[in-house]
């Protein structure tokens, strides 16, 4: 086996009980983002906040140059110096040290983050866990190469060389299984010869994590030829189990030492750093995966971007990544209206006066200004119509991919005999999910925190009691490393700084038949005090509720609806506030809107009024 | 032709006569053959249906959307896929929809480049068999990956048969296990030897006695009607798939005869008075 090289080395952290004031930065593409966290009366809050352009590209071709100035903006804010006059990050000599931080850390997703190609044997088997563990570890999947995807070896390496990956995942086989397999798919990539990213002068990475006894054979396929192959754990040693820790980690080394090593002024980066710097999804993967099991709930999150779509979820032991490379909100917004249909964008338009030839019109606006914001009303109305769209066509992606093992050998009684389901079920339960989070542009800066509830609302469905809360300034990469450096921090500020509840949804699943009750529901602790009433079907129910105000909820659905506990059964149970407060969504679930314009425009007309969602 | 044979012909043909006048038309069962048309009228229009481009929802067989899981399982693994296609001839239906099913695997198992072996109990089987799977590997597009010797014939002793197949899975540890005609007592001992090598198996059977034991030792099993809808849920032919919906209409309807004269005939067994409906249900089983 070839022994993974040694990552490159980053300055040593402090114990955890030592760390009061922390820098971190988000290296993004085009904006370097720095927050200082600091220990107040005990508990640790995020004080302040600076950003500056990237500086990855000429003519500074240094990264650092770019965190000198965020940080140095902290400093102006804070009044605290926090960079030595080389333009390094300052420490703390002392406890009692006014000036410097105890550690500094950070992410990186600049020069379009860390780009991977996958394979594997059966692309729903060994070539899918290769893509969950790329995806995982934070990286953007360029391509799958599986020994089914139905293209003939030739078109295979056509495509092997025509993409620039910055590492190579390879794996196939369960352990003591198939090798043949797995060491033709070695035999395509070897002369197929791809090429890194970022120059030619180091070799191509390539990690196997694969069926161990093929390990050899693949290690001499590798051997000339510029590739730098390193051996882990198999992530599938029997089907039954996927084992992605060592390739994800593996895969982290890997992109410090040969992506991140090449890149301009990356090397300064981590000596400077006390963690090891992740790719920005990875960190907010982790963050979300902490949060969700420090509190023992199911979380999903998203953040919408303008050419993808990034979605994560935590359902139970299972985390899930994925990016839908081609849903966003700026270049990528032609082809969410293609793909969605325009009936679809319009369904969730409540202004008579647009119709589809002006929605055109306005797709196309924004293609050849794709930064441009929204300037009026319509163009408001406009842009969070095909949020919605993005954000539900992402979330099937993700409810496709995020699935149990499939291959696994399934354990039946006869009382299976007519509910054989099949492996391979998605995860992703809409009644189990606890908590959504939202981030950015367009959910983070919707001008009224209704219309962000509004589009998670219509976009994932939620079912029966969930939590909508959304990232104010994006801080979830950051909190992602010091989660790894220092748990209880990153959990106090996600609570009390990064997240901004926006309030709770209530939604019976079940077929809404509109104007019939669906539930009937006391709210004991609103603003107003108790609320009670039923629920119509198509009806949209909004009460104030304080940010850190808890209420009681009994909620009895009708017959043939379920809000937890079954169909047609009572569920009493606290709930929270937020800016937004509670929202009771009778529309049913999954939701069905009226199929003619005239009647679907009057509902969206009456849900906008209910939430209070525009002005006017 | 002699006389006496003439008189014997005569005397034949004049009963047939009288027969055929009598009874050509059996009014009694006037019933069934407007059953009969009513059935024809439903297969005919949804295959004209079909025919016209009409989409028809065919309900998701877990069986056969395993089979991608089953084979990759195989491929995966290194290991086999076992087909057995029942033990019975090539006259018998279950043996011919068990063909159409081997197809499908087949075509799946040369697309993963897995291997695959069909041991049979017939020689016509064996023959039949080998078609079906060459086809298969050529509408895969890899002709070349098909070897006949993958289909081949044991014994047509049941438990010669049996024996031969449970010692190949305990020696070669095929990952999917296809048991796809018509079986008997050897169900349970194929299948259960099957859970214990730890393959993916899929069995489909119209024969009701081995159904528990398929349910209970297979991972997936199509049931009866399932095993021969499966012909059209795999190919989509609008010829199959029309004859699917009517063949289902039909049974819709006789169901809810059904019902509705269980109600009738017990509602006018305890209460009387009811002799014109019931009456009527019995008219429409020709009773």
């Amino acid at each position: 086996m070839v022994a993974p090289a040694a990552a490159p080395a980053h300055a040593p952290a402090p114990a955890a009980g030592a760390i009061k004031i922390v820098v971190a930065t988000d290296c993004g593409s085009t904006t370097t983002k720095a927050i200082l966290i600091q220990e107040v009366d005990g508990v640790f809050r995020q004080t302040h906040r600076g950003e500056a352009p990237t500086t990855v590209e000429e003519p500074f071709a240094d990264v650092t140059v770019g965190v000198t100035n965020a940080v140095t903006e902290l400093e102006e804010l804070s009044g605290r110096r926090l960079i030595n006059p080389d333009g390094t990050i300052l420490r703390r000599t002392s406890p009692t040290d006014p000036n410097g931080c105890d550690i500094y850390i950070s992410t990186s997703s600049a020069g379009g983050g860390l780009q991977m190609m996958v394979a594997g044997v059966v692309r729903q088997m060994t070539a899918e866990s290769a893509k969950r563990a790329a995806l995982g570890a934070g990286a953007i999947v360029m391509d799958t190469i599986a020994s089914n995807d139905k293209r003939r070896p030739h078109e295979q390496i056509q495509r092997i060389r025509e993409l620039r990956p910055d590492m190579v995942l390879l794996s196939g086989g369960t352990d003591g299984g198939d090798t043949k397999k797995v060491t033709e798919l070695a035999e395509l990539i070897a002369p197929a010869k791809p090429r890194p990213r970022f120059g030619g002068e180091y070799s191509m990475p390539i990690i196997f994590a694969g069926n161990k006894d093929a390990a050899a054979g693949v290690q001499k396929v590798f051997q000339h030829g510029g590739f730098d192959l390193s051996v882990v754990d198999n992530l599938r040693p029997s089907l039954e189990n996927e084992n992605l820790g060592p390739a994800r980690d593996r895969i982290h080394d890997v992109f410090l030492e040969h992506v991140m090593a090449h890149a301009p002024g990356y090397d300064k980066l981590m000596r400077w750093s006390n963690a090891p710097i992740m790719p920005t999804p990875g960190a907010v993967g982790d963050i979300l995966q902490a949060i969700a099991r420090g509190r023992n709930i199911n979380a999903v999150g998203v953040d919408i971007g303008g050419a993808t779509t990034d979605v994560f979820s935590v359902f139970g032991p299972h985390f899930n990544r994925t990016v839908s490379a081609n849903l966003g909100m700026s270049y990528s917004i032609s082809n969410v209206c293609a793909e969605a249909g325009m009936a679809n964008i319009l369904r969730w338009v409540h202004l008579a006066q647009m119709d589809e030839r002006e929605l055109r019109n306005r797709v196309k606006n924004k293609m050849i200004r794709p930064t441009t914001i929204p300037q009026s009303l319509e163009a408001l109305i406009f842009e969070q119509a095909v949020a919605r769209e993005a954000l539900r066509l992402a979330y099937v992606q993700h409810r496709e991919f995020a699935t149990n093992l499939k291959g696994v050998q399934q354990q039946r009684t006869v009382g299976d005999t007519f509910a054989q389901k099949q492996g391979g079920s998605s995860i992703v339960d809409n009644m189990a999910l606890d908590l959504l989070v939202a981030s950015g542009g367009v959910l983070s800066h919707a001008p009224r925190m209704e219309q962000t509830a509004m589009m998670l609302v219509d976009a994932f469905e939620p079912e029966g009691f969930t939590e909508l809360a959304k990232d104010s300034i994006f801080m979830m990469p950051h909190l992602g490393v010091l989660a790894s450096v220092h748990g209880r921090a990153a959990m106090e500020v996600f609570e009390r700084d990064c997240l901004i509840y926006l309030g709770t949804c209530i939604a019976p699943a079940g077929t809404a038949v509109w104007g019939k009750p669906v539930a009937r529901y006391t709210i004991d602790g609103v603003d107003a005090g108790t609320a009670q009433g039923t629920l119509l079907g198509g009806e949209m129910k909004r009460f104030a509720m304080a940010g850190d105000k808890r209420a009681r909820a009994e909620i009895v659905p009708e017959k043939g609806f379920d809000v937890g506990a079954g169909p047609g059964k009572a569920v009493t149970r606290e709930i929270r506030g937020g800016t937004v407060g509670l929202i009771l969504d009778g529309r049913g679930r999954p939701l069905v809107l009226p199929s003619t314009r005239d009647e679907c425009r009057r509902s969206m007309d009456s849900w906008v009024k209910a939430l209070d969602l525009y002005p006017g | 032709m002699t006389s006496a044979t003439a008189s014997i012909m005569v005397s034949i043909l004049g009963m047939a006569d009288e027969a055929s006048a009598e009874s050509f038309f059996v009014s009694g069962r006037g019933a069934l053959f407007g059953w009969l048309a009513i059935i024809s009228v439903f297969v005919l229009v949804s295959i004209v249906m079909a025919r016209g481009g009409k989409v028809f929802k065919v309900r998701p067989i877990a069986g056969l959307s395993a089979v991608d899981e089953a084979v990759g399982r195989a491929t995966e693994m290194g290991r086999p896929v076992l087909f057995i296609p029942g033990i019975q001839d090539m006259d018998n239906v279950q043996t011919i929809a068990g063909l159409t099913i081997l197809s499908r695997v087949g075509k799946t198992t040369a697309d993963y480049d897995a291997q695959i072996e069909v041991p049979v109990s017939r020689s016509l089987v064996m023959t039949a068999g080998r078609e079906a799977l060459g086809a298969s590997f050529l509408a895969a597009g890899r002709p070349d990956s098909f070897n006949e010797d993958q289909v081949y014939y044991v014994t047509d002793e049941q438990f010669g048969y049996t024996a031969y197949v449970s010692g190949l899975m305990v020696r070669k540890k095929p990952a999917a296990c296809f048991y796809m005609g018509q079986f008997f007592a050897e169900s349970l001992i194929l299948s259960e030897t099957g859970n214990s090598i730890g393959a993916i198996q899929i069995a489909g059977t119209a024969e009701t006695s081995q159904l528990p034991f398929f349910v209970a030792a297979c991972d997936y099993t199509l049931i009866g009607e399932e095993f021969f809808a499966a012909s059209a849920y795999l190919s989509g032919e609008p010829d199959q798939m029309g004859s699917l919906r009517g063949q289902d209409l039909s049974k819709a309807l006789v169901g809810a005869v059904l019902v509705l004269g269980v109600v009738a005939m017990t509602a006018g067994a305890l209460v009387g008075g009811l002799d014109g409906v019931t009456g009527f249900f019995q008219s429409l089983v020709g009773g």
